[in-house]
């Protein structure tokens, strides 16, 4: 009996692989592939359309409020759909110019006046011009959302003339300029106020529609499937694409099969350890550039473990991390020791910054130095990035080398940001990325003391030196003398070392080899230049 | 009968009142906060006071709770804090989806199991009872992550029979919105392009989602059949001439359903919970993925409204169930 059941059960699998290996065998080549043989189901159509692009992304968004969000993606979405004041040039983190075809900056760097350029309309017909610009940044500042928070240093907005608007802020702030080319600089249009609720300031419109000048706009959404750009007329910029798809598919095994059959031209959401599976594929070249995401350890400095409050100790930890081998195992290669705590892409980053490297016997020495034996620690980490469990382990073992002990403390994001907010940890894990192309955006979150908790000095760092600095560096508009200062910082920081600066991610995405135009700025991090885009 | 099922509705309210009150409580005693979540990465204390004021983050939880009530008692499920849309319009874009797939997850489970389970019992020992005792055991021990991925890998890789993703095709229109389920909508309508596509999509989620519940089902059946074919009234219908398919299904399967039933009742909840995780590897735009993202955001108004809505769908499920019942048995009627 049991015989006979394993003959029908082998029949059966062999039936299985036998069809499925023949379908395989003697499917045709993509060049070969003629439209009615590839016809199992209507939505292969859509990615060989050269008028659309079709982008895989792993979630549905959230609210597209340019005033609201503070999510990368969703900032992708609604990018292409607004213009603004200033641009990020290319593939650099220099300024062009946007809507104002030139600015000037008073002597105290504390007014900028920006001349807008003519033509420019909104998606709704609206004209582009000095008061619109001023009723969105209004609205932004009213709303007293995350993008708010960027522009508090902003005092006053006032429209000189029909296309003149001068922004006064209430102190010097250099990076100001970068603010704006970010997706928190959209400008929206005042009709927006037209779809007003309850006073919302037309929040629950924006919430799931666009209203700008950009050379897209959202037609349609259909939540938790997928979004549709399509072009908007009344942009000034004319792009190639007619339409471009945002399509969710949460697994990344389907996102990688539908890639290689070409039913997608972009996969934003394939992990590392997948990648390799995608680059063997013939249709499929795989972008890598240096991201500006920094993955390093907070060490809590004066609310954690009371041995972490000496710099011996704190810089014992540096030596203790095989940062070669977190890398490869971690990121599986993709990925760069850190050199300071500003990464390599941005200005300010120096060659000449102290670099920890895997050292066990200085670090040995070093914890001898301070006095401290049998140091316990707990990390916090949380499930926001996948690959922190794998870290966390490599972390553990790495500090058992030099007889520290660690226990690991997982947590939910929600919890592990309070916690963070609060101080209570010895260390954590933690990425940073920077909302503007200047070294403010790294140095001054996170050595300020003023700063302490969520705010970006999570190490809870005091050295009012280096407070000093860092208000010099910020409110100095000559650019090589804050790159002076920042150096002076750094030096500084390496030596006391709050944190364990372990590499800058590498920013990867696999994108079908028709897909032409596509510029990586690694300020704007998985945004596309839509307009310059083809098929 | 009606009494019954007056008095069981009116529990919906009691039941309503606890699950907020439980769900409510406990998910404001997890830390965190959502205002940090929304704020981003660098948000200053000012920025975060601002949001919390705009939330009512800033009151104490027994005060946000009496709000929650009034509101709720108007029908306002409140604002969604992540996606800031109303908590009832998400509940009615996102929950038909999940309701439509679970009910074809169901009636596959339901169709196939049955029977199944019956010719198991019949043919005790003999092949087919081994075979469905290998489908059973891989149904329910085979996770849905890992059954669903090999389906897309087969129907969709390898033969291309079957789309991998979504509900419809991208370039089709779904059906004019009527009941929110796309298969009875383009019906209604008479889209039958609609139509098709959407029963493409359903297939395979729906296969894959009814596969552990199929195994429970076939199991349940096979062994209530085997109990009631060993019982006297079957050996005296026997003795009596009765046989075939009249023996099986009016006399035998009838008792047979009845602890079977209760079964299914239970099933159709964790098609339900199940759904998260089939509707992430299809990308199915249902009620899993939004509730599982709320969670990780802390988002406490779409918690609140899903728990509701879910623990109302429990009740009516065993008002159902309890009907059925009687129907099969006619003792249990008083």
């Amino acid at each position: 009996m049991v015989k006979k059941l394993s003959y029908v059960l082998l029949m059966i699998i062999t039936a299985i692989l036998l069809t499925a290996c023949k379908e395989n065998a003697n499917a045709p080549t993509s060049s070969e592939t003629t439209p009615d043989e590839t016809t199992p189901t209507e939505t292969e159509t859509t990615a060989t359309n050269p008028d659309q692009l079709v982008i895989a992304i792993p979630a549905d968004v959230t609210s597209l409020d340019p005033a609201i969000t503070m999510d990368n993606s969703t900032w992708k979405i609604i990018y292409n759909s607004y213009e603004r004041l200033v641009d990020y040039d290319g593939a650099t983190t220099n300024i062009k110019p946007g809507l104002a075809e030139k600015w000037e900056v008073s002597e105290d760097g504390k007014t900028w006046t920006f001349h807008l350029e003519d033509g420019h309309v909104f998606s709704d017909g609206t004209p582009v011009d000095a008061e619109a610009v001023k009723a969105s940044f209004d609205r932004t500042l009213k709303i007293a959302n995350g993008p708010a928070g960027v522009y508090s240093m902003v005092s006053e907005i006032r429209v000189d003339d029909p296309m003149t608007v001068v922004f006064v802020l209430s102190e010097n702030f250099p990076p100001f300029l970068s603010t704006l080319a970010a997706n928190y600089g959209n400008i929206v249009s005042p009709t927006v106020m037209e779809h007003e609720e309850n006073g919302d300031l037309g929040q629950n419109y924006l919430a799931e529609n666009t209203l700008g000048s950009g050379p897209y706009k959202l037609t349609e959404w259909k939540k938790g499937d997928s979004l549709k750009l399509e072009i908007n007329e009344h942009s000034k910029v004319k792009p190639t694409l007619k339409s471009i798809l945002f399509r969710i598919v949460g697994d990344p095994s389907v996102q990688r099969m539908q890639l290689e059959k070409g039913e997608i031209d972009i996969a934003e959401g394939i992990p590392v350890d997948q990648i390799d599976s995608v680059k063997g594929l013939e249709n499929v070249a795989l972008i890598q550039e240096p991201s500006l995401l920094a993955d390093y350890i907070y060490i809590n400095t004066s609310k954690g473990n009371a041995a972490l409050q000496d710099e011996k100790v704190r810089q014992a930890l540096n030596y203790a991390m095989d940062y070669e081998s977190l890398v490869s195992a971690v990121q599986l290669g993709y990925a760069t020791q850190m050199r300071g705590p500003i990464p390599d892409g941005i200005w300010g980053h120096d060659e000449s910054v102290h670099q920890y490297n895997y050292d066990v016997e200085k670090a040995k020495a070093l914890l001898a130095e301070a006095g401290v034996e049998n140091l316990t620690l707990e990390l916090l980490y949380s499930d926001n990035k996948t690959w922190w469990e794998t870290e966390a382990l490599a972390i553990q073992s790495n500090l058992a080398d030099i007889g520290v002990t660690l226990n690991l403390n997982k947590v939910a994001y929600a919890t592990s940001r309070e916690m963070m907010e609060k101080g209570e940890f010895d260390l954590a894990l933690g990425v940073w990325s920077p909302d503007f192309g200047d070294p403010y955006a790294f140095m001054n979150y996170w050595f300020d003391s003023a700063n302490h908790g969520l705010a970006g000095n999570r190490a809870f760092y005091t050295n009012s030196e280096v407070d000093n600095l860092l208000k010099e560096a910020a409110t100095n508009n000559d650019q090589s003398a804050r790159q002076e200062t920042y150096k002076q910082i750094q030096d500084i920081v390496m030596e006391e070392a709050p944190y364990i600066l372990l590499y800058q991610k590498d920013f990867i995405l696999p994108m079908s080899k028709d897909v032409k135009g596509f510029v990586y700025n690694p300020m704007l991090e998985g945004i596309y230049f839509l307009s310059e885009m083809s098929k | 009968m009606i009494q019954m099922i007056v008095k069981r509705l009116g529990l919906i309210l009691f039941v309503v009142f606890g699950v907020t009150l439980v769900t409510f409580f406990m998910s404001h005693v997890i830390p965190g906060d959502p205002a940090s979540l929304i704020a981003g990465q660098r948000a200053s204390e000012e920025t975060l006071q601002s949001i919390r004021q705009q939330l009512g983050l800033d009151q104490p939880v027994w005060i946000q709770y009496f709000h929650y009530l009034g509101d709720l008692l108007t029908g306002d499920l409140g604002t969604s804090i992540r996606t800031q849309r109303p908590v009832l319009d998400e509940l009615i874009t996102f929950f038909p989806a999940t309701i439509e797939l679970a009910i074809a997850a169901f009636a596959i489970a339901i169709v196939l199991g049955i029977p199944l389970g019956i010719l198991a019992a019949l043919k005790k020992n003999s092949i087919w009872d081994n075979l469905s005792r290998v489908f059973s055991i891989s149904g329910v021990s085979i996770p849905v992550f890992f059954s669903g991925l090999i389906v897309i890998l087969i129907f969709y890789g390898k033969l291309g029979w079957l789309p991998s993703n979504g509900r419809i095709a991208l370039d089709i229109n779904p059906p004019t919105h009527i009941t929110g389920f796309y298969i009875l909508d383009s019906i209604f309508t008479g889209d039958m392009v609609a139509l098709k596509s959407s029963l493409q999509h359903l297939i395979l989620p729906a296969l894959v989602l009814s596969y552990a519940q199929l195994a429970v089902i076939t199991r349940q059946v096979r062994a209530s059949m085997l109990e009631v074919m060993s019982q006297e009234y079957i050996r005296t219908a026997v003795a009596n001439g009765i046989k075939g398919r009249l023996l099986i299904i009016s006399y035998a399967l009838k008792n047979a359903l009845i602890p079977t039933v209760t079964v299914i009742g239970v099933a159709f909840g964790s098609l339900l919970g199940g759904a998260v995780v089939t509707e992430t590897i299809f990308g199915w735009p249902g009620m899993g993925k939004f509730v599982v993202d709320s969670i990780s955001y802390l988002d406490f108004p779409a918690m609140m409204g899903f728990t509701i809505i879910i623990s109302i769908g429990y009740v009516l499920i065993n008002l159902i169930v309890d009907i059925i019942y009687g129907l099969l048995n006619p003792q249990m009627k008083q």
